[in-house]
């Protein structure tokens, strides 16, 4: 208890220099920084993070990607998911996630294949409507990837049961939107249904191909 | 167990961080020398000497597309990319990405003896209303406007959705 106690308040410590090193904008080349850029390595290393207290799965009951009600407990209960919160106008970051779990996905055995749900929860619903999301989502994804959309604060509350963060797409003057997408992808467990892995979005294919089997199990990768 | 909980924290920090790290109001350039006097090979002063390398589009899904490239500066001045054209589309702006957030700037800076770094996850060329279609192999041509040296036209490679040349 001890112990863990002096890790933790280690690793805040980390956070905090780190975080001033980055605001002075200065050279990190200081003995100080040292020991923080060895400890800052161990915890990239792995592309999963393994939560020590799992998140409750949220009750999120939305629209598919064929305008049907989807009942995300009830639809997903007892297989490996996986969740991500996205928005079809981002550029970036959601097809790249969509893709690299895509690709991870196509290199497992069919079995998996088809025990593995993928789950992308919209955080622009009023423009990423059941039709768009049917035409966005097997491009940058896979046909068997499931779209959600729904009310806003309904997707929000969702994703803040995950400690998720979204803020509603803000309309500026010149009429763009500007909206949000999740920091994460969050793997659920078939033994528990709790989301009790995280991956951030500089994960791989060959990242996620590496830990999918074992999500498919619900085993901690 | 001790050590699980100590590596999630330390990534809770180090998300922590990268969202600070978004705190000074331009993008954040790999070199950490933008002054010209610290011995760079350029002399104080000098004018702006732009480089662009490693530019790719990955395929759009779509009808918008990112853009990214490396732009190094190894004058003695700053500059600024300040707008990008291209035959691709008529709507072309330059984003910067924070905390999850994706919006639109006036300019960003390229600095004395660094670079400005777009790259996925950050600072981007945002293509909207697609006239066509990009399929991997070809290429989309687009013109960089700067604030001091003149514009610049670039071939960016067309690239799967999911490349990213900059992970590591």
């Amino acid at each position: 208890m001890h112990k863990k106690t002096l890790m933790a308040a280690a690793a805040f410590a980390v956070s905090a220099a780190l975080t001033l090193t980055a605001c002075g904008g200065g050279d990190s080349s200081g003995s100080a920084d040292k020991p923080v850029a060895d400890i800052a390595t161990q915890g990239t290393t792995k592309a999963a993070t393994v939560l020590d207290r799992p998140f409750t799965k949220p009750n999120l009951v939305l629209k598919d990607t064929r305008g049907r009600t989807f009942d995300l407990r009830e639809e997903t209960k007892g297989k490996p998911t996986l969740i991500y919160f996205g928005y079809t106008n981002c550029p970036d970051v959601c097809p790249l996630t969509m893709s690299n779990i895509a690709i991870a996905r196509k290199s497992l055995p069919k079995a998996d294949q088809d025990k593995l749900q993928v789950v992308f929860v919209t955080t622009d619903p009023e423009r990423d409507t059941s039709a768009e999301l049917a035409k966005w989502l097997p491009s940058a994804g896979d046909m068997s990837f499931i779209g959600l959309t729904g009310d806003f604060p309904t997707i929000q509350a969702g994703a803040r049961q995950l400690g998720i963060g979204i803020d509603p797409p803000r309309k500026e003057k010149d009429g763009t939107v500007v909206s949000m997408h999740g920091a994460q992808v969050i793997a659920f467990s078939p033994k528990t249904d709790d989301g009790y892995v995280l991956y951030g979005e500089d994960t791989s294919p060959d990242d996620y191909a590496k830990d999918l089997p074992k999500l498919i199990k619900g085993e901690n990768p | 167990m001790n050590r699980r909980t100590s590596l999630a924290l330390a990534a809770a920090g180090l998300t922590a961080t990268l969202t600070l790290a978004g705190c000074s109001s331009g993008p954040t350039p790999r070199s950490s020398s933008p002054s010209p006097s610290d011995g760079s090979s350029a002399s104080p002063g000098s004018e702006p000497q732009l480089t662009a390398a490693d530019g790719y589009v990955p395929k759009p899904v779509g009808d918008l597309a990112a853009g990214f490239i490396v732009i190094t500066n190894s004058g003695g001045t700053a500059d600024k990319l300040t707008s990008v054209t291209s035959d691709l589309s008529d709507d072309v702006t330059i984003h910067k990405t924070e905390n999850q957030k994706m919006t639109k700037v006036t300019s960003l800076d390229i600095p004395a003896g660094g670079e400005l770094n777009l790259e996925r996850g950050g600072n981007h060329i945002m293509f909207m209303s697609l006239k066509r279609q990009p399929e991997e192999g070809q290429k989309v041509r687009v013109e960089l406007h700067f604030e001091k040296t003149a514009p610049m036209k670039v071939d960016l490679p067309v690239k799967p959705i999911n490349y990213n040349p900059a992970r590591h």
